[in-house]
């Protein structure tokens, strides 16, 4: 039995893997300037020395595609673990509001240190660093009364927990809109890359800001994700296992709300991939979360970087932001889970 | 006893709506980034004269901001106020049901194919993406089995206004006129057309109307839909007309002045708690105080971030989400029975 899920597994692993490269083929080949795959092998092993390529593939092409691959990581893995934790499938950042707290806490913190944050100097590389922080204290803060409004009789209430999130997700989405119009009146498209989530301005400081983050947290997640599956049944027995089960669970939510505000504090809300992901990885390789949480971050990964390969292209030259992309993917895939859930007795 | 003071207090807010209409636009035209003088007023009405800057800013763009906030307030809390009452459910209104978005998708879609339509057909295209809004929602949530319920018509409707708004976004940046398009998205108040402004009122009359007509119905209908079948309603011709008001109401508002949230939450339930379920005064006292509303929170927008305007749903989001927190807080996931 084990053995064959191990086979499964590596199976599912490799076929998403062969996903995943197929998206960063798609995403670094194209774009206003096209190149072929030689042109790009020479140009990543040092053997080419074209300057225009270095330039294209190191400064704008791959940064996108890291950071793409790390954000849509990091909330496979988020996602995955609010869907375990709460015992719903229908959990995601986005739809909880974490995305849009930990947002506003991020602009506040560059309405306060805007000036730091463009300079080129070593001020300006701990000002980024330490925008991962500040989101999460906005996350953190979305989650708490989340918690609070949604608490009743010792459980968390399903309904009023998604009920919440949405409405502090509209909140504070509209506190993010007034405070980025302060800092420039005229500068929607600012604004709105807070709201709906893009990183067509990727850059290597952004990747070293968030890349800490998800390794760290990631690593513990993982090393945490047995205890996901026991969440499963019911508390008591839980409890009964001798798992520590409140002390555990905020354990777990709080790390993936950081994983959560890393990835905002360098894309912006991006929502449904911390929904699609987990289900997704669920379908191939079961319900196990030690397995299904590493397929997860793969997947998570591989939608994201396909989305922002479309988001690219498709308009070209003009740009659509990711989150609106993933959200026109999300959402059909979103209302067929919703209608599967009410057809199995939900 | 407890019945009779609400139904005064509800012929009180009718019988003194034009006096408070008339306040609320006088404060909306006296104030703002350059204050107005009391006696400006007087001169305008009595010898106006156009070379007058202080007499054009009034005339031209104080005058018709205030009247199309305190319309298009009234229209959405009437609009929010029918969909509460005949889907029985507090969290129904034209902003989380996508039928803002819808209408939006729309007028986007107009822009960037007939750029140039004219006021009528702008409202008309409008009208046309409300009913697909909200035929979207609705046909979805009542194909599922209790889909209809809070919770779960509060999800649909909130993921497909953001598909809905993602398209629109989507065709906006590719016909490049995202610029354009964002002044609809986030309803500023400035620029409100005067040509459509006149076409409004004809079809918030006939909103209202036809609100009016099946207001009784409604009544019964929150009820329950089995409870009022049995009582010989006509259901599904309830329902349509219904729709086709909430239809007419939404669309233009959001061809005035964009969407705008909360609106049509909010000021229902208010209302409710002022005067009681019946609705013949519940919808006619929700466009009043929905109006006096939007009208005052224009008003706040043109301060908060002064000199620049805020975005007025921004303002109406800060007095509407702590409101959405206290119902879920109150009701969660039950439906209500009034």
């Amino acid at each position: 039995m084990q053995h064959k899920l191990g086979l499964k597994l590596v199976r599912s692993g490799l076929i998403i893997l062969a996903f995943l490269l197929l998206a960063i083929y798609l995403h670094i080949t194209s774009g206003s300037y096209t190149m072929t795959l030689r042109e790009i092998f020479r140009t990543l092993f040092g053997l080419n020395d074209d300057r225009k390529l270095e330039l294209v593939i190191f400064q704008f092409r791959l940064p996108r595609i890291v950071i793409g691959a790390l954000v849509g990581a990091g909330l496979g893995i988020a996602g995955a673990v609010m869907q375990g934790v709460t015992r719903n499938g229908l959990a995601d950042p986005g739809i909880l509001g974490i995305n849009a707290g930990a947002g506003t806490a991020i602009v506040v913190y560059i309405f306060f240190f805007q000036e730091m944050i463009q300079s080129e100097s070593i001020g300006g590389w701990l000002a980024v660093l330490m925008m991962p922080i500040f989101g999460f204290i906005g996350g953190l803060l979305v989650a708490l009364l989340i918690f609070v409004f949604s608490w009743r009789q010792d459980t968390l209430d399903m309904q009023r927990l998604i009920l919440t999130g949405i409405a502090l997700g509209t909140g504070f989405g509209a506190l993010s809109l007034y405070i980025s119009l302060k800092m420039n009146a005229n500068d929607f498209e600012m604004a709105a890359v807070w709201t709906s989530g893009s990183i067509y301005n990727a850059n290597w400081i952004y990747i070293y800001a968030m890349l800490p983050w998800i390794i760290c947290l990631g690593a513990l997640l993982y090393r945490k994700s047995y205890l996901l599956n026991y969440f499963q049944l019911h508390d008591n027995s839980v409890r009964s296992l001798g798992i520590r089960n409140e002390k555990e669970k905020a354990i777990l939510l709080l790390a993936s709300i950081g994983l959560v505000s890393a990835c905002v504090s360098v894309s912006g809300g991006i929502a449904f991939v911390g929904l699609i992901a987990p289900h997704i990885s669920r379908r191939l390789v079961g319900n196990d979360y030690r397995y299904s949480m590493p397929i997860s971050a793969l997947t998570g990964m591989v939608l994201l970087v396909f989305c922002d390969y479309i988001a690219k292209t498709v308009f070209a030259p003009a740009e659509l932001a990711v989150g609106i992309a993933v959200s026109i993917i999300g959402v059909p895939y979103f209302l067929y889970l919703l209608a599967r859930a009410n057809r199995g007795g939900g | 006893m407890q019945h009779q003071k609400k139904n005064r207090l509800a012929w009180l807010v009718l019988f003194t709506a034009p006096l408070t209409g008339a306040l609320v636009v006088l404060i909306s035209v006296l104030y703002g980034v350059k204050e107005m003088p009391l006696h400006t007023i007087w001169d305008v009405i009595f010898h106006y004269n156009a070379t007058n800057v202080n007499h054009t800013i009034l005339l031209s763009a104080r005058l018709p901001r205030a009247l199309a906030a305190l319309l298009v307030g009234a229209f959405l809390a009437i609009a929010g106020a029918i969909m509460q009452g005949i889907t029985r459910n507090y969290l129904a209104s034209p902003s989380i049901m996508g039928v803002n978005d819808g209408s939006a998708l729309v007028i986007t879609l107009c822009m960037v194919l007939a750029p140039g339509l004219s006021g009528h057909m702008m409202i008309i295209c409008s009208m046309a993406g409300s009913a697909v809004g909200a035929g979207i929602v609705f046909g979805f949530a009542s194909l599922l089995r209790n889909g209809l319920a809070p919770v779960q018509l509060a999800i649909i409707g909130t993921v497909i206004g953001t598909f809905l708004s993602g398209f629109a976004a989507a065709f906006a940046s590719y016909y490049q006129v995202s610029q354009n398009v964002s002044i609809w998205y986030n309803a500023r108040m400035d620029g409100v057309d005067v040509h459509m402004l006149k076409l409004a009122v004809p079809l918030g009359i006939i909103g209202l109307v036809l609100a009016m007509a099946v207001s009784k119905s409604v009544t019964v209908m929150a009820l329950g839909e089995e409870m009022a079948a049995g009582l010989g309603q006509k259901t599904f011709y309830i329902k349509l007309i219904s729709m086709l008001s909430v239809v007419c109401l939404t669309g233009t508002a959001v061809a005035l002045v964009g969407k705008i949230a909360f609106v049509g939450l909010v000021v229902p339930h208010i209302t409710r708690f002022l005067i009681g379920v019946d609705y013949r005064l519940l919808i006619p006292c929700s466009a009043v105080i929905g109006g006096v509303f939007l009208c005052l929170s224009d008003v706040v927008s043109r301060f908060i971030n002064a000199p620049f305007e805020t975005p007025i749903g921004v303002v109406t989001a800060f007095i509407g989400v702590p409101f959405f927190l206290y119902l879920i807080w109150q009701k969660g996931g039950k439906k209500y029975a009034a």
